[in-house]
């Protein structure tokens, strides 16, 4: 692990923010459906989900594809609207966000890693990293981008271009880019889809430690059981629908949330 | 604001190769604009800053007849020291010249110009040899005669010629004449002494004779001549002026001719600006994937649509000063190839102006037609990264910012053709006409798809697939249309006209002009002329009697040309009417108002006159026109209006008077010969007559047609180059949409490849479809062209137009070749790439 990690202890405001704030939930999402046209045919990819996920808790989200795993990380991030309910991000609705307002909200508080990496081919690994820290116009954004480099231990790479990476190296400089700008809330969409097992292992050991020492809370989209039983809590959806909605109990387990607790925060 | 720079400078960094191509469009354009109005501008300073060079005086008063003592006394009273402070008088008379050598064939009409001390006042005079002009040179029956004389009559310097009856020695050979304008002349120049040129007895009774006295003033005292001359002489038979009238003149019509050249730069832009947006829609289309990632890590929409328009103005600045040193490059190019036949001060720099006015219309292009496609920017959702395929079905939706935007654009380049036209109406004509050639490709574009779709099941393979890849999504067609479309639109246009306006000055095959004018000749000359062209060529002359007259007086009122409701009808009520006297009309002439006389002489002046007459200070049947007849006034009476056929017509008179009245007027009479068309014939019997009768003159219709045909090569060239530049954008715009397709292409060819298809039959494929659309382009230009040349044959030149499918077809067929042949020189890779590699990676 590299030096450069911002280690909690650094950061009491973040242990702080769980006691002030009304809500102790970073993720909040009430009834939301999401039905699309295809062709002919509504097609309805979620059904009234509700869910509530407490600052800093690693929750993982299980099931076959098509159950809509993606879509419902797709509206957490606000990159697409619910056809109806709201989600509330740290509070605050973002169903009726506008565009830029959405954009701006992801910059400061979302990170997100992809399945296909996503990175900018036109921009180096380093400049990727960069990318968000500009677009906040964060100061001592170069060096921070190092930093970042350094953590995912890609320093040597960092004038390559994306078509000059590994699989492997593109997604850590995916994941270094996804915690720029120290977001509240961490988003991973098959992280590991697109590796070999050794890769996808680094890969996610990685981003869970890097998660574990920022303290932000990961949403963790997968279906490989084996990352799964490492979160602290595990979702199952099966045709847009949550069928099992577990705690795991752990060592890595920041709040111990029972049922019933989330029960009570329902409005 | 960092960020939108960071941005610009690494998208541009891995992709200012592939972009500065397009933005080369730009430059071409913006090339073209500088250069032309550099170049007008430059000539403008060379010939209207040279305005009192060309008058070689500050003032001058001329005339048509002989100074009379009263007017010479007025002028006598004005032109006097201190405010003038030299003065000269000249004659200048086209008249015919030959050899005293009674051996020597031939004769030629030159432009006989009689001077005195101290002429010229200004501008330089300059021999063949280097020598300065000297005055004696022309002394004692002494002529200075331009180089194409000795040419045209084998002569020497020392060699004698006889003008009239009069025997002068050629004493000197010039190389820089004072007040050469360049300007169409019926002859080569000849000076001689003033006093030798009235002694040779040309300049009398009913000659064409121009007469001018020059004026050298003091300091700023020009203008001043010129107004008190004026209001001594009036202004209808002496024409006063200072150089300082005839350079704002000048100056006006090059300023004219300067807008109206930089609109056909403008038509290069706006084909840039196409070749601009294209490459902006492909572009922002290939970059939906980043725009989609900044967007997830809380780029906004406007702030990246800000870095998108950053890149754009970046390379239009790079294209626009491209096309500034293109535009030096191409006055350089002009210099070493024209320089012989323009004027000698002329500079080839190019004007700040000029350059700066290239530069916005460069940038501004550039942004405007950028503006619609980077509307995308955007409308592009992040939620594409996490759904590849999602690609919502796009149908026709009302989007008040998109219209907003177009109406923006389009009013954006209306000013921008205002701007360069120098007119708003102009401007918009222009707008319009481009628009229509514009929509009329596009609509042939659609028709086209909309057609392959339907018959893509028809044909061979190579056919099928090439039509499939007409329609394939993201297509180029309608782009590639449009621009290789415009481009041979404009060229066709300029060939078929040029073929259309030499054939009408062919006299070969257009039996309506005669070989051969004869003026000057004295009415106790007719039958005498008469007779020498029976004899010697076997033909009959028919001579027409001409009386010059001016209008003094319309409807009883005077003529005051300086009155503000007179100047716009100057040019016609200012000049000098060639009219003539006959009781019948010609076949070409038919009566549209009051009623033709009958064949009986009047002792009463009566006129028809000619619909373009009608109108001018209100004149109409009925009217009274007072005419100044060499000082006689004759008030004549307008009882008809004609209107002539000029295109089926030798002679067409505005003003036609009745028998009777003009009979003993001062006149001289003209004839036309036909069928005269044999070099040496023509020759003999030219000699023959000027031998006989050394007044009269003959103006050789087929050396006119041939100086008039150089002039209108030399005009072709000029819009043949400019064609030259739209075609090389529609071509850089064919090469670049190839290229902006050509990722899908390759992936194509690679899949086509592994289910066997040979290089042989992919290429196939390719020259099938760019042979489609070279036709499709060619058709719809050539037809557009086809319809510009009838339009502009028939009412902007009056010429007959005929039909000529050779210049549409070669269009055609050269548009297909230059599309095949580019189509398949930029898709090379296409054919060599190996499919392996593209189908793991794609």
């Amino acid at each position: 692990m590299g030096e450069g990690l911002t280690p909690q202890a650094e950061r009491p405001e973040r242990a702080a923010k769980v006691i002030k704030k009304a809500s102790f939930f970073m993720i909040e999402l009430y009834k939301i459906s999401k039905t699309v046209q295809s062709g002919a045919e509504r097609l309805t990819i979620l059904h009234e989900l509700d869910m509530k996920i407490p600052d800093g808790q690693f929750v993982a989200v299980v099931g076959p594809s098509g159950s809509g795993k993606s879509t419902l990380l797709g509206l957490v991030a606000g990159l697409d609207a619910p056809t109806s309910g709201r989600v509330l991000i740290d509070s605050e609705d973002i169903t009726r966000m506008g565009e830029d307002a959405l954009a701006v909200l992801r910059g400061r508080k979302v990170g997100i890693v992809f399945q296909a990496f996503h990175l900018i081919p036109s921009m180096t690994a380093l400049e990727n990293i960069l990318a968000p820290l500009e677009i906040r116009g964060a100061r001592g954004a170069r060096e921070r981008a190092r930093q970042l480099l350094a953590d995912v231990e890609l320093t040597e790479r960092a004038h390559h271009y994306p078509s000059q990476l590994s699989g492997g190296e593109q997604q850590r400089v995916a994941v270094a880019r996804a915690f720029a700008n120290d977001p509240s809330i961490l988003l991973a969409d098959e992280p590991t889809g697109n590796l070999d097992s050794r890769n996808g292992r680094h890969v996610f050991d990685l981003m869970v430690e890097m998660n574990r020492r920022r303290g932000a809370t990961l949403v963790l989209v997968t279906h490989d059981a084996e990352l799964a039983a490492r979160a602290d809590r595990r979702v199952s959806l099966r045709d847009g629908r949550v069928v099992a909605d577990e705690l795991m109990g752990g060592p890595s387990s920041a709040h111990d949330v029972r049922d019933e607790e989330l029960e009570a925060a329902r409005p | 604001m960092n960020f939108i720079i960071q941005l610009a400078w690494r998208e541009l960094r891995s992709s200012w190769r592939r972009l500065l191509f397009f933005f080369v469009c730009i430059g071409v354009g913006v090339g073209s604009v500088v250069a032309l109005r550099s170049m007008i501008q430059n000539l403008n300073r060379a010939v209207a800053g040279e305005a009192r060079a060309l008058m070689t005086a500050d003032a001058q008063v001329e005339t048509t007849r002989e100074w009379d003592a009263e007017a010479l006394a007025k002028i006598e009273r004005v032109a006097r020291p201190p405010l003038v402070l030299a003065r000269a008088e000249t004659v200048e008379a086209p008249t015919m010249l030959r050899p005293a050598d009674e051996s020597k064939e031939g004769a030629l009409m030159v432009e006989l110009k009689g001077i005195e001390k101290p002429f010229p006042l200004y501008g330089e005079f300059r021999l063949a040899d280097g020598r300065a002009f000297d005055y004696s040179l022309v002394e004692s029956d002494g002529a200075v005669v331009a180089p194409l004389l000795l040419e045209r009559l084998a002569l020497k310097v020392g060699d004698r010629v006889k003008i009239g009856e009069k025997v002068f020695e050629i004493r000197g050979v010039t190389r820089d004449e004072p007040g050469s304008g360049g300007g169409f002349r019926l002859g080569p120049r000849v000076f001689v002494e003033r006093k030798s040129l009235e002694a040779a007895g040309l300049t009398g009774f009913g000659s064409r004779a121009r007469r001018k006295i020059l004026f050298k003033t003091s300091e700023d005292g020009a203008g001043e001549l010129v107004r008190r001359l004026r209001a001594e002489l009036g202004n209808n038979i002496y024409g006063v002026r200072s150089y300082k009238d005839s350079q704002e003149s000048l100056g006006e019509q090059f300023a004219r001719a300067e807008n109206y050249l930089s609109l056909t730069g403008l038509v290069v832009l706006v084909l840039g600006g196409i070749g601009v947006s294209s490459v902006t829609r492909v572009f922002v289309e290939q970059r939906k994937k980043s725009i989609a990632i900044l967007k997830c890590v809380g780029a906004t929409g406007s702030r990246l649509t800000a870095a998108y328009l950053a890149q754009v103005i970046l390379l239009g600045v790079a294209g626009s000063l491209l096309g500034v040193l293109l535009a030096r490059a191409a006055l350089l190019f002009v210099q070493s190839r024209f320089a012989e036949s323009l004027p000698r001060n002329l500079s080839y720099d190019l004007q700040a102006g000029a350059a700066a006015q290239g530069l916005g219309l460069g940038l501004l292009i550039s942004v405007l037609f950028a503006a619609l496609p980077l509307l995308r920017v955007g409308r592009i959702k992040p939620n594409m990264l996490l759904r590849e395929s999602e690609d919502a079905a796009r149908g026709f939706r009302f989007d008040p910012l998109r219209w907003g935007v177009a109406v923006c654009v389009l009013a954006g380049v209306a000013f921008l053709a205002s701007w360069q036209a120098g007119s708003v109406r102009v401007g918009l004509f222009f707008l319009g006409g481009l628009g229509v050639a514009a929509g009329l490709l596009y609509a042939a574009a659609w028709a086209l798809v909309f057609l392959l779709k339907r018959a893509r099941a028809f044909g061979p393979f190579t056919v099928r697939q090439a039509v499939n890849s007409m329609h394939r999504p993201g297509n180029q067609t309608r782009v590639i249309l449009l621009a290789v479309g415009l481009g041979a639109f404009l060229v066709i246009a300029v060939q078929s006209l040029q073929a259309n306006l030499l054939e009408e000055i062919d006299v070969t095959r257009r039996g309506s002009l005669p070989s051969m004018y004869l003026i000057d000749v004295q009415k106790d000359q007719v039958e005498g002329v008469r007779e020498l062209v029976a004899g010697e060529t076997g033909l009959t002359a028919e001579l027409l009697p001409t009386v010059r007259a001016r209008i003094v007086k319309v409807n009883g009122r005077d003529i005051d040309l300086d009155a503000v409701e007179m100047r716009r009808e100057r040019g016609r009520l200012g000049r000098e009417y060639v009219t003539t006297y006959r009781p019948r009309l010609e076949a070409n002439e038919t009566v549209v108002a009051g009623e033709f006389w009958d064949e009986t002489p009047s002792a009463e002046a009566e006129v028809s006159i000619e619909e373009a007459l009608r109108g001018t200070a209100g004149l109409d049947v009925g009217g009274t026109i007072t005419f100044d007849i060499q000082g006689r006034k004759i008030t004549a009476r307008v009882t008809s209006v004609r209107r002539v056929d000029w295109r089926n017509s030798r002679t067409g008179f505005l003003v036609l008077f009745r028998p009777g009245a003009l009979d003993n007027a001062p006149q001289t009479f003209v004839g036309a010969l036909d069928g005269l068309t044999d070099v040496t014939r023509r020759a003999r019997f030219e000699r023959a007559l000027v031998d006989r009768f050394p007044n009269v003159s003959v103006i050789d219709v087929a050396d006119i047609v041939q100086s008039v045909g150089r002039i209108l090569s030399n005009i072709t060239l000029a819009v043949s180059f400019i064609g030259g530049f739209v075609l090389l954008s529609g071509t850089l715009i064919l090469v670049g949409s190839i290229a902006m397709t050509k990722f899908q292409r390759i992936y194509e060819a690679a899949v086509l490849k592994t289910l066997g298809a040979s290089r042989r039959t992919l290429l196939g494929i390719l020259l099938a479809e760019y042979a489609l659309l070279g036709l499709v382009a060619g058709l719809v230009g050539a037809a557009a062209a086809t319809g510009l040349s009838y339009a502009v044959s028939r009412y902007v030149f009056e010429i007959d137009w005929s039909f000529m499918p050779g210049i549409g077809l070669a269009g055609i067929f050269l548009t297909v070749l230059l599309v095949c042949l580019v189509g398949a020189l930029s898709s090379l890779d296409v054919l060599t790439r190996k499919p392996l590699a593209i189908l793991r990676s794609g």
